[in-house]
């Protein structure tokens, strides 16, 4: 039983009545960014991470964790009611969502999304106890060369398997190390790129990079829509969906779960992308392909268990490796980073009172959230009505000062206000800001580990398929890098050959 | 500025022109590129070293090489790819908002975060986000107390203040 008696003592640490305040405070924050459209889940929690700084780490990170969570299940209201996705990761959902709600099953849709959201949360959590402790244990053997191969693999499969153009976000991802290379050389000492100034010795502050580029990034953005009127808060109709509703997306939640759950893990991979696949296999798997488009129901239960699912199992590689899958999972990193807690192998040992009441709250966020998705979904619908001018400067402001409280310093506000600007100028361009966000995460132990690789093989860049799971891993990074403009080439060129 | 009409409103959806957007795209590739080139040189300048022994230099150094790589490749790409935006006179709300953000980082610890925040909550509820008076005035003066019960009462961090709290 040694392996369950930490699981066990797991839900000791969520029964806490501070833990369980904090999980009820995060799936509610989690609902409401998911509702309203323009702050995704990564922005509230870049915002609010000054705010964790000082609650205890457990709690803080329940309480992130059900923020990510708890957006899954919110970010379908305003997709369903009004085809306006709150989040990425509910694009999807507004298809057959909307469509559904158009012929007045707006309840059925939203219900079947929250019990797909609620079995796919739940059967992630459970697969992660078992699958999570197996991955910590086999990565204790990591070297230097193995975090190497792994960050840089990580790094590229954000930038490929993102949703914009792969190239530019190779090049987010170029400046985000380059970013993260400001500040004293790591080994030397040597101060690199501060053009001279104190205030970027210690390097620039992760909060400060999320904050501004996603925080005030998305903010400032939203502006130019600012005078839009509020949104008349549409009528749902019962929630609670019919025995046939629930025969006829059974097998989309099953698929979804399972879509969601192991896309989740790939980094890159995450919510949005496992909506998507889900979307499609649920598309391949029907019947009635054509019914798709036209209110389908398992075009909603799938893609909504498989976000779910997949928020869920990306905290596997974060909480198990140290290395974050997509841009919010990086933020969490940054979390536990602020924290004085570095994820990786050795959290499950060294903290298992952390891991465990993390991983173990979600089973109580997600029931929250269940409760809060079919009979309480009134009242989130009623805050669809706050208008975005209103909430603008407020969440600004919890920003700023929030960034000031840190380190009790002005420099970092308009440090954050520049990389605010900077985050809006990409947003309108086409840049995405995840992949910068993560490589900057990943920079200093990309740079660390490499450094240390190097001394170790003497200089030899060969030295690195001297090491199986190094060199299989560098092998994936080639094929990543070559496979996908060769088919292009040979598509192009057999075209060419047919015409 | 005048009230938005509907139109203008539909307007702002419309996609950039292809000039634009290729423009848009130029630009938006070659400030990566000098900014890449100008790391490049500061990090040749740290010293680079050998592989086996790396000065400060080598790392940022190739990461500079890496983004000057992407960003030129960019450039040469700069075909419409549908994500660009035009900047419409909307964007002047957002020129107003940032700069309003440096005053107040600026006003901040001179004269304490009241005054500043209660003026940056009117400047963007009445002046960008054309709130009526009342509602300004209400949630500019409650916000400015809440945000102080979060920060001072509840997470116990001490703001740069002139009310004796």
């Amino acid at each position: 039983m040694d392996f369950f008696s930490p699981v066990i003592a797991g839900f000791g640490v969520v029964f806490q009545p501070e833990n369980l305040f904090y999980c009820l405070l995060g799936v509610t924050l989690g609902m409401l960014v998911g509702v309203l459209p323009g702050l995704g889940p990564a922005a509230t929690i870049a915002i609010l991470l000054p705010v964790t700084y000082n609650i205890e780490p457990t709690a803080a990170i329940i309480m992130l964790a059900g923020i990510f969570y708890g957006a899954q299940y919110g970010g379908t209201i305003t997709s369903v009611l009004l085809r306006l996705p709150g989040e990425a990761s509910s694009v999807v959902t507004a298809i057959d969502g909307h469509e559904m709600a158009r012929q007045g099953r707006a309840g059925s849709a939203l219900g079947i999304a929250a019990i797909g959201s609620f079995i796919g949360g739940t059967v992630a959590v459970l697969a992660l106890t078992f699958v999570a402790p197996l991955v910590a244990g086999f990565a204790l053997d990591f070297g230097p060369a193995e975090y190497t191969a792994l960050a840089l693999l990580g790094i590229l499969l954000v930038s490929t398997l993102g949703t914009g153009s792969t190239t530019k976000s190779i090049l987010m991802a170029t400046i985000g190390l380059l970013l993260a290379a400001i500040g004293q050389d790591p080994l030397a000492g040597t101060s690199r790129l501060t053009f001279g100034s104190d205030q970027l010795l210690d390097g620039i502050d992760f909060v400060i990079v999320a904050m501004g580029l996603f925080g005030v990034g998305e903010i400032l953005y939203s502006l130019e829509s600012l005078r839009g009127k509020s949104a008349p808060a549409p009528s749902v109709g019962s929630v609670y969906p019919s025995r046939k509703d629930i025969s006829e997306s059974k097998g989309a939640i099953t698929r979804g779960s399972l879509v969601g759950f192991v896309l989740g893990i790939l980094p890159g991979g995450g919510a949005t992308m496992s909506s998507m696949v889900a979307y499609a296999v649920e598309k391949k798997a029907a019947k009635h392909p054509e019914k798709f488009g036209k209110g389908a129901i398992q075009g909603v239960a799938g893609p909504e268990t498989a976000n779910n699912a997949a928020a869920t199992s990306s905290f596997i590689p974060l909480l198990t490796l140290g290395i974050p899958a997509n841009a919010t999972m990086a933020i969490m990193f940054g979390a536990l980073l602020l924290q004085g807690i570095t994820p990786g192998p050795l959290l499950v040992q060294e903290k298992p009172d952390l891991f465990w009441g993390v991983v173990n709250s979600m089973y109580i966020g997600n029931v929250l959230l269940l409760a809060m998705s079919l009979p309480l979904i009134g009242i989130f619908v009623r805050i669809l009505r706050i208008r975005a001018a209103i909430l603008a400067p407020l969440t600004i402001l919890i920003t700023m000062i929030g960034v000031y409280t840190v380190r009790m310093n002005v420099f970092d506000m308009y440090l954050m206000v520049g990389l605010g600007i900077v985050g809006y100028l990409m947003k309108k361009v086409g840049f995405e800001p995840g992949p910068l966000v993560l490589a900057f995460v990943l920079g200093s132990l990309l740079e660390s580990s490499f450094r240390r690789s190097m001394r170790l093989f003497d200089g030899q860049l060969t030295g690195f398929f001297g090491q199986p799971i190094a060199a299989t891993l560098l092998v994936a990074i080639l094929l990543i890098i070559t496979v996908p403009p060769l088919t292009r080439l040979l598509r192009t060129s057999r075209r060419k050959a047919e015409a | 500025m005048t009230s938005v009409t509907p139109e203008e409103e539909e307007g702002l959806l419309v996609p950039p022109s292809p000039e634009y957007a290729r423009r848009q795209n130029i630009v938006a590739a070659i400030i990566p590129l000098a900014v890449g080139v100008i790391a490049g040189i500061m990090s040749w300048n740290l010293g680079i070293g050998t592989l086996s022994n790396p000065g400060p230099g080598l790392w940022p150094l190739a990461v500079s090489v890496a983004m000057v790589v992407t960003a030129a490749v960019l450039a040469l790409r700069s075909g419409p790819t549908g994500e660009e935006e035009t900047f419409t006179r909307e964007a002047l709300i957002v020129v107003v908002a940032a700069v309003s953000l440096l005053g107040y980082a600026f006003l901040f610890e001179r004269i304490g975060f009241e005054i500043p925040t209660v003026a940056l909550l009117v400047l963007w509820l009445k002046g960008l986000g054309r709130e009526g008076w009342r509602m300004t005035a209400i949630i500019s003066l409650g916000s400015t107390a809440a945000l102080y019960l979060l920060f001072v009462t509840g997470l116990g961090v001490s703001l740069p203040h002139i009310l004796p709290f």
